[in-house]
């Protein structure tokens, strides 16, 4: 079986963003950048699905520009197997992600798609579902525990208030909640070996997408300074400043 | 991560150390190893041998006829020219307002100003600082008011460094000031000889005539003399300051004063003072030798993320800071070394003439107007405090 | 000239980081110090794994062939999570003197088990008049037919009750201050004759003190020649003063960043106390310190690889600067967080006390600036 994996560069999710003076968006100078952590799970999951000996290939991809390749050694540190970068230099919205996933899959031809539900960055939470959409594939978003069977996977995704087990016909896609596993730490000898593993650079045009964006980011704002705390006195008090100045009760 | 020079760059070193044997001129390179003051002359000589070697535009784009040089070249000809004691290049036109002109000015004002900037043929002055405009320089209250194609300019600029030799001072004048104070500043440059402008001089605690204040009496400055926008001119300003970090900290000249003093050292020993077994004197060179260390490691860090084409990091605000405190370090070691002889006022001794014998040692003779001068490095270029303003605000975010 | 690092090495960083920040916040932290052996034998296997202990072994041995840069990285993560794991004795300090001094066979069959987590070792090279330089060592080895019998004190063995071996200078020739004579013992700590006083440090690691009191052991338990050890050791401890140079700056940073964070939430006088200019210049000073510091670490890491004399100073010259400027970000970080800032519950004092018994390692700060005063003075 033959897995494809997604990964995003974030800002690393340890960092304190700064909004940039013009508030055109996030200052990224001399920045941290890391891959999206639902990512990392992505990854994670396909190598213990290699492990286990249901899958015999995982290969990672990431749309971005070409320091994009940090993310994908990093995968494949991991163990992922080799590495496909689409090299672009444009801010892509997620439509133009999921139609480049979408070319890659097709010349994949993948078993089993695993993506992140989310980057941490922009929160979008939709490439996984435009992707299903676009390569006619069944999907599970949330998956918090996933079991490859004959010809399906069973996917238990987080929902509100709840689980749900879903089967899915393969193959198929998945997105990646944060307690489907735990990643690991990357060890010396496998970031070593990962130097040495093939790494495909392609371009949008290669795949024949257009990704010029009909989205414009007209202001980013950092959120507003937490105040300081204050010491209620009794349970009576709480209630009543919850609903009387909070207001949210 | 490694400072190794490559065998092209050892190869740029040997051309820079054959020019420094060859070229650099006699007489200046003999005022220099004798510690006597530099005339408005032996400056223009010696950025005219600059010039001729090609290497006077250090961080000039090619095309305006500048170095090209990488990081680590520049780097390199810091520290050669520091060893080779050649003085420092007088950075108002080269280096401050060069920039300004070939980023912001027009094709007009870039062929009108640049060649003779390259070329030390117009001496230039920086007119920022005003009487009541210091630390808080977008204060800055010098006038200047549209009339059809003039500008009429009038105000004073105080602290003009080498404005008495100056055949042109670029201005932050103020042409508006409706709005936020920042935004009312232009960028002007005014010739010297405009009627109008005159020059007294401030006499600074060392007994040297080095800074001025300059008087605009309603000085008439043509309107095709401004930079860029009318009311840009603190963001020009600012820009610049923030992209001329390298060197800044004058590492290479701190490493070659360290050098000197410890032939000074050895001199003393020679005339019977053992300094060697001055426990307090000893634990403060070695001090100074490993902050020195440090600091030289923080610059190369610095010149080699901006060759990597990334902006500076975090440590290159603590350059101007930790270089000017530096030489204030090393100036107070000279001063102890002189010991008695640091009391002769004699400027005799280091004014151009003189063959005489020297009241004590020669070295003596400058190191306490050296020390008292160099106060200033801590209070131009934006003070040690307010540096730190900006390292709490910027870096650290408070 | 470059100073990044390499991909290797920042992916190195990235699970180094990883580690401390997801397995070993301070409480944790706090329990393995607290625990009977002080460390977590789970995380040593987990290193073993992550191929952390083979970092500065040469590859014949089963080693990755890291240099001083490489150990820097980690070392400097390490700092930020105060590790208790006797990383820095065994690896940094055993295994690199075995690797520096033992033959080959001694090599090969040593560091395979260290890369393998099965191994630990503790450097008791310290004596009481002999923090840092050797050749002061005062334990004797006298040879008695093929055997060797030792006598003498070892001072604060980081690492001793944990190692399986411990790893001894002692002197068999010439006289107390000479640089030859020198000759290492690899001695079980269960022989006859060896008293281990263990305590817990001030900074939350495991020591002891080393008696040896007529310690006999086989002649094949010299590693490499004997009387030869010292050159060897100086440089072992050279590039142990580079690794607790990162790892100081692995706390500064991380005191940096609490402290500025702390006075940007602390209410006083209805406003958070960042805005007062004398904590922000204060916090500009640590800031400063702490780069400076660390430009002395890269500077220290490349240097002290190339080996020779200028080794030994230019480790004296990083020795001094993390001395001085773990000082100063020491203390203001407690300074600025107040009476908080000397409470037992919160990480800061114990950063602090970190960076107070690394100076005191391997030579103090005026220890070392006297010995670069010695230098120069001799020219
Ligand atoms: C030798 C010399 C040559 C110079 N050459 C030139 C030149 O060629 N052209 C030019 O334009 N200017 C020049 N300057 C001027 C220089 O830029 C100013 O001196 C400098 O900006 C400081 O301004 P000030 O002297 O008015 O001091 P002030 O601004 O009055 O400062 C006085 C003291 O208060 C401190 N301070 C001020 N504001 C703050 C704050 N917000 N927070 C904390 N501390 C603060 C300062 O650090 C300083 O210690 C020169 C100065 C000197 C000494
Ligand atoms: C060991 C110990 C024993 C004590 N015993 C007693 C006791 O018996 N009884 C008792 O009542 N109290 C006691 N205290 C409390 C002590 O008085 C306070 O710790 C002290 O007043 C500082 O307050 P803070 O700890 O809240 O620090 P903060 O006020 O939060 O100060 C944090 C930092 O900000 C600085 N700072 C605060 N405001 C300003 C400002 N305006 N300008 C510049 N800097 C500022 C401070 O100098 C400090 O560095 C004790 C404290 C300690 C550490």
């Amino acid at each position: 079986m033959k897995v494809l994996v997604a990964v995003k560069r974030v800002i690393d999710y340890n960092i304190k963003v700064r909004v940039k003076s013009d508030q055109s968006g996030v200052d990224l100078t001399n920045v941290k950048m890391a891959m999206n952590p639902f990512c990392e799970i992505a990854v994670e999951e396909a190598v213990r699905l290699k492990e286990k000996g249901v899958a015999d290939e995982v290969i990672v991809v990431s749309i971005g520009p070409k320091v994009a390749q940090e993310q994908i050694r990093t995968a494949m540190a991991l163990g992922a197997d080799r590495g496909i970068l689409v090299e672009t230099d444009e801010p892509l919205e997620s439509l133009a992600i999921a139609k480049l996933l979408a070319k890659v899959v097709e010349v994949e031809q993948p078993d089993l798609v695993i993506l992140g539900k989310q980057s941490i960055d922009a929160d979008n939470n939709q490439t996984g579902q435009m992707l299903g959409t676009l390569a006619g594939m069944s999907q599970g978003t949330f998956a918090s525990e996933i079991n490859v069977g004959e010809n399906c996977v069973e996917v238990t995704r987080e929902i509100d208030g709840g689980l749900q087990t879903l089967s899915l016909n393969l193959p198929a896609i998945i997105t990646t909640d944060l307690r489907l596993n735990e990643p690991r730490y990357a060890s010396l000898p496998n970031i070593m070996k990962a130097k040495r593993k093939p790494l495909d650079v392609k371009t949008p045009a290669d795949f024949g997408v257009n990704v010029i964006s009909g989205l414009k980011t007209l202001l980013v704002e950092s959120p507003q300074e937490r105040s300081a705390g204050v010491l209620v006195g009794s349970v009576g008090e709480l209630v009543e400043k919850l609903k009387n100045e909070a207001k949210v009760i | 991560m490694n400072v190794d020079f490559t065998n092209e760059e050892l190869a740029f070193r040997e051309e820079v150390r054959e020019f420094f044997k060859h070229k650099f001129p006699a007489a200046v390179k003999d005022k220099q190893e004798k510690g006597i003051y530099l005339t408005k002359n032996d400056h223009i000589v010696w950025q005219k041998a600059l010039y001729d070697q090609g290497w006077a535009g250090i961080n000039w784009p090619v095309e305006h006829g500048g170095t090209g040089w990488s990081a680590t070249q520049k780097y390199i000809f810091a520290t050669e020219a520091a060893e080779a004691k050649s003085p420092r290049i007088i950075p108002f036109g080269l280096a401050m307002v060069a920039p300004v002109i070939y980023t912001y000015g027009s094709e007009e004002q870039k062929a009108r100003f640049l060649p003779d900037i390259l070329a030390t043929n117009v001496w230039w002055c920086q007119g920022y600082s005003e009487p009541n405009a210091g630390s808080d320089l977008a204060s800055v209250k010098t006038k200047a008011v549209r009339d059809g194609d003039s500008y009429i300019v009038s105000g004073t600029k105080t602290w003009t460094t080498l404005g008495q030799h100056a055949d042109w001072i670029f201005c932050l004048v103020r042409t508006d000031d409706s709005g936020r104070k920042q935004q009312g500043i232009s960028f002007l440059l005014i010739d010297m000889k405009t009627p109008g402008v005159s020059v007294t001089p401030i006499i600074t605690i060392d007994g040297t005539h080095e800074v001025n204040e300059v008087h605009f009496d309603d000085v008439r400055v043509p309107a095709n003399n401004l930079i860029g926008e009318e009311g840009k001119g603190w963001t020009y300003a600012k820009v610049l300051l923030t992209h001329e970090r390298t060197g800044i900290a004058r590492v290479a000249e701190s490493k070659a004063r360290l050098n000197s003093i410890k032939k000074m050292i050895d001199e003393a020993a020679a005339r019977g003072e053992d300094l060697n077994s001055n426990a307090v004197f000893m634990a403060r060179l070695l001090e100074i030798e490993v902050e020195l260390k440090a600091l030289e490691y923080t610059e190369l860090r610095v010149l080699s993320s901006v060759s990597t084409g990334k902006a500076p990091g975090p440590e290159s605000s603590i350059l101007k800071i930790k270089g000017s405190e530096m030489i204030q370090m090393l100036d107070e070691l000279v001063l102890e070394i002189a010991g008695i002889y640091a009391l002769p006022f004699v400027p005799e001794q280091y004014t151009e003439g003189f063959d005489g014998e020297s009241i004590g040692p020669l070295f003596a003779a400058k190191a306490a107007p050296t020390y008292y001068n160099d106060r200033k490095v801590s209070i131009y270029g934006g003070t040690n405090e307010i540096q730190k303003n900006i390292i709490a605000k910027q870096v650290l975010g408070l | 000239m470059d100073f990044s690092l390499n991909d290797i090495q920042q992916m190195m960083q990235d699970s180094a980081a990883k580690f401390i920040q997801n397995d070993y916040d301070f409480e944790t932290r706090r329990g393995l110090s607290n625990s009977p052996a002080g460390y977590s034998e789970d995380n040593w296997k987990l290193f073993a794994e992550l191929g952390w202990l083979a970092l500065p072994i040469k590859e014949p041995y089963g080693g990755l062939d890291g240099d001083l840069v490489d150990t820097m990285v980690l070392q400097q993560e390490f700092g930020k999570g105060l590790l208790v794991e006797p990383y820095y004795a065994t690896v940094l300090l055993g295994a690199n003197l075995i690797q520096k001094q033992a033959n080959d066979a001694q090599k090969l069959e040593l560091l395979e088990q260290v890369v393998a987590g099965e191994l630990k070792l503790a450097l008791a090279h310290s004596e009481a008049q002999a923090a840092f330089d050797v050749s002061q060592t005062k334990t004797r080895a006298e040879k008695q037919g093929d055997q060797y019998v030792l006598n003498g004190h070892k001072a604060v063995v980081l690492g001793a009750e944990s190692a399986d071996y411990l790893l001894v200078p002692a002197r068999t020739s010439g006289a107390v201050g000479d640089a030859e004579g020198i000759t290492l013992f690899l001695i079980d700590p269960k022989s006859a004759g060896v008293q281990l006083r263990g305590y817990a440090t001030n900074d939350g690691l495991r020591a002891a003190d080393v008696g040896l009191t007529e310690v006999t052991v086989p002649a094949s338990s010299i590693l490499g020649q004997a009387d030869s050890a010292a050159p060897a050791i100086e440089l072992v401890l050279n590039e142990a003063i580079v690794a607790l140079g990162a790892e100081a700056v692995g706390i500064m940073e991380k005191l940096l960043a609490a402290t500025s964070e702390y006075i940007k939430t602390r209410q006083q006088f209805d406003q958070p106390i960042s805005r007062f200019q004398v904590l922000q210049h204060r916090l500009a000073d640590m800031f400063m310190e702490t780069e400076q510091a660390k430009s002395m670490v890269y500077f220290a890491a490349m240097e002290v690889a190339k080996g020779g004399p200028e080794a030994s100073r230019v480790a004296s010259m990083l020795k001094v600067k993390i001395g001085s400027a773990g000082r100063l970000v020491g203390q203001q970080a407690v300074q600025l967080h107040g009476g908080m800032g000397i409470t037992d519950e919160l990480d800061v004092g114990h950063f602090f006390k970190r960076l107070t018994c690394i100076n005191n390692q391997l030579g103090s700060r005026d220890y070392h600036l006297q010995s670069l005063i010695n230098k120069a003075a001799a020219g």
